[in-house]
C-alpha cells in the first residue's frame, strides 16, 4: 500500500505547470496529506487561490476551488466562509500576492480572526512574472527591478499577522515536509484565522541570479536562514534578526471567532437577543 | 483507508515517468543511493529518474515527501521488508551526488 495523492488531485491537469523542483508541489503534497490525516471530506473544503504560481493550487486540487483576482484571496474566502460557516475554507497565496498586493486583505482577515487557513508560500520573489522585488526579498539580492542589489527592507509576515490579531501563526520550510504536514494539520484544525508561512524555493527566478541555481542549492540557503523556534530563542538578541524561526509561533484557542460572533448579529436582528454591547467581549478596545 | 493505493508486488519504491521532471531532489535526499538519473534526450532537462538499486531502499519515505510532482511512491513499512542503511549504500549515495546525481557507470 502507498498513499494515493490522486484521490485529491485533478489528474487530467498533471504533470503540474510548475518548474522542476518547485517547492509549491511539496506544499501541495503536505496539504493533501494533512487533509487526509484529518479525515475531512474533500467536498467540504473550499480552496481559494489568487494570482501567481501559488494560484495554480486551485487548478490541481479536486475540491471546491476558486481562482480569484490578485491578492484578493482572503476577501473572497471571507465571503465564502460567512455564507458557509460549516465548510472549511483554505486560502493559498504567494508572498507577493498575500503581503504586497493583498496585504490589506491579509491583515484585516487576521484582525477579524475569521476561521480561514491562509497558506502563504514564501519564496522571497515574484516568481511567475520573472524576478521582481517582493516585500520579502532579502537585501542585497539581485532582482530584475533592482539589478545592482535590493535595498528594500523585508516584511516578516508572521509578525505582521500576529500583530493584526491572527490566533494561529506558524512558519515551516519545504525542506521539512513532515513538520510542514504537522503544522498544517494544527492550522486546519484551529478555529480562527490561521496563518502558515511555508518557506519555499524558486531556484529558477530567484536562485539562478543569486548563486543558487539548483533546487538543492536554494533549499540549503533556506535551511541556513531558518531554524526551529527554540533554537532561535536561545540566540543573542542581535543575531535573531538574521534568522527566521520555524514551528508554531502563536496559538490562541480562546480568541473569539468571527463567524460565531456573526451568528449573534443575526440573532440580534431577528429579535432573539438584545443588541451587542461591550459586555459581550472580554477585550473591549 | 480509502486514500491508499495498491503497491506493485515486491517493489519498495516506484516512479511515474510521465510526471517526473528530473529535478534531482529525490536523488539528493536519498540516504542509500537507491535513486539516480539516467540520460534521456526526450525530456526537457535531458534526464529521467531511475530506481537503480531497489534492494538498498530503507523505506525512509524522504523521496516521496520531497517530490513536488507526485511522481514517486514508497511502499508501506508494514508490507515490505526494507533493507538497513549500510556504509556501502551511504558511499553510493555520496558517489551519485558527486556525479551530478547521474547514474554511476
Amino acid at each position: 500500500m502507498a498513499f494515493n495523492y490522486d484521490k485529491y488531485l485533478r489528474t487530467s491537469k498533471m504533470p503540474t505547470l510548475w518548474c522542476w523542483g518547485c517547492g509549491d508541489g511539496v506544499i501541495l503534497k503536505s496539504f493533501i496529506r494533512a487533509v487526509d490525516k484529518l479525515g475531512w471530506d474533500k467536498n467540504d473544503i473550499a480552496l481559494v487561490s489568487g494570482i501567481g504560481c501559488s494560484g495554480r493550487f486551485s487548478s490541481y486540487v479536486d475540491m471546491n476551488t476558486v481562482h480569484t483576482t490578485h491578492g484578493r484571496t482572503v476577501a473572497f474566502a471571507t465571503g465564502i466562509k460567512l455564507a458557509n460557516p460549516d465548510k472549511h475554507v483554505v486560502c493559498v497565496a504567494g508572498d507577493g500576492d498575500g503581503l504586497a498586493i493583498g496585504g490589506n486583505h491579509t491583515i484585516h482577515g487576521a484582525r477579524r480572526n475569521i476561521d480561514i487557513t491562509l497558506i502563504l508560500i514564501q519564496n522571497f520573489i515574484y516568481g511567475l512574472t520573472n524576478s521582481q522585488t517582493s516585500p520579502t526579498t532579502p537585501r542585497g539580492f539581485w532582482t530584475v527591478t533592482q539589478k545592482v542589489g535590493n535595498i528594500d527592507p523585508t516584511f516578516d509576515g508572521c509578525k505582521l499577522v500576529e500583530a493584526a490579531g491572527a490566533s494561529f501563526v506558524a512558519r515551516e520550510s519545504v525542506t521539512q515536509p513532515r513538520k510542514l504536514e504537522k503544522v498544517l494539520v494544527a492550522a486546519l484544525k484551529h478555529k480562527g484565522f490561521s496563518y502558515v508561512e511555508a518557506l519555499s524555493n524558486c531556484h529558477i527566478n530567484l536562485g539562478r541570479k543569486n548563486k543558487m541555481g539548483s533546487a538543492m542549492a536554494n533549499l540549503e540557503w533556506i535551511d541556513s536562514i531558518s531554524m526551529p523556534k527554540k533554537k532561535w530563542e536561545a540566540l543573542p538578541e542581535e543575531e535573531r534578526m538574521n534568522y527566521l524561526p520555524t514551528g508554531i509561533l502563536k496559538q490562541d484557542e480562546e480568541a473569539p471567532e468571527y463567524c460565531e460572533m456573526y451568528e449573534e448579529v443575526k440573532k440580534a436582528h431577528q429579535g432573539k437577543r438584545g443588541k451587542i454591547t461591550q459586555d459581550d467581549f472580554a477585550k473591549k478596545i | 483507508m480509502s486514500s491508499l493505493m495498491k503497491a506493485p508486488a515486491n517493489t519498495p519504491v516506484w516512479v511515474s515517468e510521465e510526471r517526473c521532471k528530473a529535478c534531482d531532489k529525490c536523488v539528493a535526499v536519498c540516504p542509500a543511493g537507491v535513486l539516480a538519473m539516467r540520460p534521456d534526450p526526450q525530456t526537457v532537462l535531458g534526464a529521467m529518474i531511475e530506481v537503480v538499486t531497489p534492494e538498498a531502499c530503507i523505506g525512509c519515505n524522504e523521496c516521496e515527501l520531497t517530490c513536488p510532482d507526485f511522481a514517486i511512491y514508497v511502499a508501506d513499512k508494514k508490507e515490505f521488508k526494507f533493507a538497513r542503511l549500510t556504509d556501502q549504500a551511504k558511499a553510493r549515495a555520496e558517489a551519485i551526488a558527486a556525479n551530478n546525481y547521474m547514474k554511476l557507470a
